[in-house]
């Protein structure tokens, strides 16, 4: 990864991070992993990293919670490392709506030797709402494919609606779903089944798998649409997961199509409007109240919200550098 | 009366052994170090810091030879508390009686060898629960053949009740593994009848002593019935449900440890209540350290006035009949029938492991009680009622680092004397038993007379059977 | 890179750093009751909590501590290696430059070892028998003092 000097009106903390990440420091990683999250520097990570040009292939794993996500990208790794490649994992886990706290333990399944340097694994937890996607996901993602891992694991946190989101982030969405479990007919509805690149039925060793995974290849696999690949796999056994390996290898690198790339602006628009939001919850009451005294429709309401946001937001630009 | 007792090196654990037959003491229970009960030898980097420090080290047979130096055990029974390599620590005790010119069937002795309570709670398992079990079910095929006095697993609950679980949650776990081997062994083709006898029990004596005796007398209740009527077992000798207590350590406060005392005290008089066949109290200062020789005889003593002064032990299950003990019993009984039908569904208690369903239930109560003390609505003297300003200071049990690397240095003579092509003859062969399906005692036997260490019987078998990696979280 | 760099801005003013505690288990220690009961509290409290598992060697928990950039990391250990276990992980968290990382350390720990800790850098020991809403409150007030 060569040096790129910064823009000289980065804040020279952030300069001197930047400087050590390009060279590969893993401690500047983490710490800009952080300040990903952070309102003060994410524009300027944007722009920092602007330029990245694509070379990571980013699959999201997902699926109900106990489907075997974790174990699946624990199985994966060693066979990534195998390959000569180098894989980071984004292991994302709900945060409590109530306390903002979260529990963050799907590293468990992932094993790594302490001083493998083509493996990195990071918790991230993911706010409630917002179609459940962490914090700026797709800075992090960047951040890592700058730093030059050749694979990207995203694992989502298995509620449903940011599952379907999160598939303009990535370049592979992988659903994973449990055998017999009744997973199918609740992601059918989500619109997950349509949604995702490649269907994985995990537990493979077990009776009902099988069936299971025909049952999907007939539903999926109508004559006249692309074809869409149902694999079967047992982490416990180690079975299927070479295949599964090759597949995610072979698929397309969509992310930087004009499609996505589309898609993730209007995603990082409504994040910023929603993050004004919640920080000018005065603004918000007061024009509550004066919809009241004046009676406006709920339109006009809204409207008005989103000019008052925006000029907020605009002040809010210029005192950033 | 059995305390447990071990630490340091097999020789200074044999010197406690004489110190507390001595005292009194009428069998004894080995503790082992937490390399030994990891299957791990005491030079194996993931050792460091923890070798003859929770319990005694052992790395081969000769380290059994010194740990039962000098005691008859034609006339000492020895317990041994150890799950995932028991079936090499037992092979290495058996060779090393044969080789002492001991009758294996005079030797008595229970070794714990309940793998299926340390994926629910204790966590010290190494090879995944399907094998796991198949080990468990090798000793039960050797022993009730060759060694018919040995108790060959001891079905605990101890470890899952310390882990945070409710009474009943202890009870129908610990039945339902029991079930388990029982089965397993049925499957195995063994009679019942044959080896059922010799199956035991370890259950926790808690605080709430009428739910503790009412747990008891569940449990054998339980038991009792599916023995004779769902495994059509025709001894009555396989009916009995024989158990072991020890006082709850997890009751055990740092504050205002003399308290301690008195804790042990009400229960251990559960547990005589309650029918157990033997019991370990506690020592008062066991929240700080191993005990001091001062808190393990008073914890003796505790047991001696209970047997000798009271007289609770002349009459058996004194408080049968009591019209809230027998309705605590029957409700008990229920409860865990419940539990038996809910695991039953999910598909056994190997399901109920891979899906996490005892970690989680364990983690529920234990949370769920913590909270209670927090609140204060659980009271526990002297931590959150009756607090005392002042601290009284705890003698601690000091161990010598230098025990690490005796032992190590011990284990590295060892492996330079000893003949190499045969352990590595040795070790192949286990491999090929694991393989194929036999009972891995005989080989494990013959490979503790040529010097193979724990470490290395277990990675043979680790060769085959692959590792638990790590356990599923809540 | 200078440490400046990782310590500025001071790991308070990052509202989403110092929130991040990784809680682990170092050694072959398996009881994970307690420090169980703490990650829930941690996490009832408004924290993040990063739990990596049991049987961590110094060198892993280390690494945990560095992917995710954690303002603290709690050690539990009840099988009385400590005066080993926790000044290796002290030394590697130094030779990594990651010296911003508050230490605490519970369990089974005697009251004459805390010195000994506490001089290789753990910044608090909590003892058998420390209340849990001790253990929060100690977190969540070292926070608001670094906020501010």
């Amino acid at each position: 990864m060569s040096a790129i000097s910064p823009p000289s009106d980065i804040p020279p903390v952030l300069a001197e991070l930047w400087q050590a990440y390009s060279r590969g420091e893993r401690r500047a990683l983490a710490r800009l992993l952080t300040l990903a999250g952070e309102q003060d520097y994410r524009a300027h990570l944007y722009r920092l990293l602007s330029a990245v040009s694509p070379s990571a292939l980013v699959v999201a794993i997902t699926g109900a919670p106990g489907a075997g996500k974790s174990t699946l990208i624990g199985k994966l790794i060693p066979l990534i490392r195998e390959r000569g490649q180098s894989v980071a994992v984004l292991a994302c886990d709900p945060r409590s709506p109530l306390t903002g706290g979260a529990l963050l333990g799907d590293r468990i399944r992932m094993p790594t030797t302490p001083d493998d340097t083509g493996t990195y694994i990071r918790s991230l937890a993911a706010p409630p709402g917002r179609q459940g996607l962490a914090e700026n996901l797709d800075l992090c993602i960047a951040l890592l494919e700058r730093f030059a891992f050749d694979w990207i694991l995203v694992e989502t946190v298995g509620v449903g609606q940011s599952d379907v989101a999160i598939r303009d982030l990535v370049d592979c969405l992988v659903l994973l779903i449990q055998p017999e479990s009744g997973d199918e007919i609740q992601w059918e509805k989500a619109g997950l089944l349509e949604v995702a690149d490649l269907v994985v039925v995990s537990k493979g060793d077990l009776p009902g798998a099988s069936r299971t995974a025909e049952q999907l290849r007939q539903t999926l696999n109508l004559p006249g649409f692309p074809a869409k690949p149902v694999l079967l796999i047992s982490a416990a056994k180690g079975s299927g997961l070479a295949e599964l390996l090759q597949q995610l290898a072979g698929q397309p690198r969509r992310r930087h199509t004009p499609e996505q790339k589309r898609q993730r602006l209007l995603l990082l628009a409504q994040e910023i409007l929603a993050e004004r939001f919640q920080e000018h919850a005065d603004l918000v009451q007061r024009l509550l109240d004066e919809a009241q005294s004046a009676g406006w429709d709920d339109w006009h309401v809204a409207s008005q919200l989103i000019n008052r946001l925006a000029s907020v937001h605009a002040k809010c630009e210029r005192r950033t550098p | 009366m059995r305390q447990f007792a071990g630490f340091g090196t097999a020789r200074q654990t044999n010197q406690r052994f004489h110190f507390l037959l001595a005292k009194g003491q009428t069998g004894l229970s080995t503790a082992f170090d937490l390399p030994t009960l990891m299957g791990m030898d005491s030079d194996d980097p993931r050792a460091r810091g923890e070798v003859g420090r929770l319990g005694v080290a052992v790395d081969t047979i000769d380290d059994i030879h010194d740990l039962y130096a000098g005691i008859d055990l034609h006339q000492v029974s020895v317990s041994m508390t150890i799950n995932a390599p028991a079936i090499v620590i037992l092979a290495f005790f058996l060779a090393d009686a044969r080789e002492r010119g001991l009758d294996w069937k005079r030797l008595r002795g229970t070794i714990q060898n309940d793998i299926l309570k340390e994926f629910h709670a204790q966590n010290e398992f190494v090879f995944p629960p399907e094998p796991s079990v198949r080990l468990v079910i090798d000793v039960i095929e050797f022993c009730t053949k060759y060694v018919p006095q040995w108790n060959t697993v001891s079905i605990s609950g101890y470890h899952i009740r310390e882990a945070g679980a409710t009474a009943v949650q202890e009870l129908a776990f610990t039945l339902a593994d029991g079930f388990h081997y029982v089965e397993k062994s049925l499957e195995r083709g063994l009679d019942i009848d044959e080896f059922a006898p010799r199956l035991s029990f370890f259950f926790n004596a808690h605080n709430d002593l009428f739910e503790e005796v009412a747990k008891y007398r569940a449990a054998r209740v339980l038991w009792a019935r599916a023995m004779r009527e769902r495994y059509g077992a025709k001894n009555a000798n396989s009916w009995k449900l024989r158990f072991h207590a020890q006082t709850a350590g997890c009751t055990l406060q740092a504050q205002q440890p003399e308290v301690n005392l008195i804790r042990v005290a009400y229960q251990a008089l559960a547990a005589v209540l309650g029918g157990c066949q033997s019991l370990h109290t506690n020592s008062l200062d066991e929240t700080l350290s191993l005990p001091t020789e001062r808190a393990a005889t008073l914890a003796l003593r505790t047991q001696q006035v209970l047997a000798y002064e009271t007289g609770v032990t002349n009459t058996v299950d004194p408080l049968g009949g009591s019209y809230y003990v027998e309705a605590l019993t029957r409700q008990l009984q229920r409860e865990a029938e419940e539990y038996f039908h809910r695991i039953e569904e999910m598909g056994g208690v190997l399901a109920g492991i891979e899906n996490g369903f005892f970690r989680r239930e364990i983690a529920e109560s234990a949370y769920a009680y913590q909270r209670e003390v927090e609140a204060r609505r659980k009271i526990i003297v002297g931590v959150n009622a009756f607090i005392e300003p002042e601290q009284h200071p705890i003698e601690i049990l000091r161990l010598d680092p230098a025990i690490e690397t005796e032992q190590i240095e011990r284990l590295r003579r060892i492996k330079a004397q000893r003949d190499n092509e045969e352990v590595r003859r040795h070790l192949d062969a286990i491999r090929r038993a694991a393989e194929r399906g036999e009972n891995l005692m005989p080989a494990l036997i013959e490979a503790a007379g040529a010097r193979v260490s724990v470490g290395e019987a277990m990675q043979a078998l680790a060769d085959v059977f692959g590792r638990y990696e790590r356990p599923p979280t809540w | 890179m200078s440490l400046v760099a990782m310590n500025v801005p001071p790991p308070g003013k990052l509202k989403n750093q110092i929130r991040r505690i990784v809680l682990a288990k170092v050694g072959l220690d398996g009881h994970d009751r307690g420090i169980k009961v703490v990650a829930r509290a941690l996490r009832d409290a408004g924290f993040e909590v990063i739990y990596p598992g049991l049987w961590l060697s110094p060198e892993s928990v280390v690494r945990v501590v560095a992917e995710e950039d954690a303002g603290w990391l709690g050690i539990s250990i009840l099988s009385g290696a400590h005066l080993v276990l926790v000044p290796r992980v002290l030394e590697l968290l130094r030779q990594q430059g990651l010296t911003h990382v508050r230490v605490v350390v519970g369990g089974t720990i005697p009251e004459e070892d805390v010195p000994a800790l506490l001089a290789c850098g753990v910044a608090k020991v909590f003892g058998p028998g420390s209340a849990l809403a001790d253990i929060v409150q100690y977190f969540q007030s070292e926070c608001d003092h670094e906020r501010n």
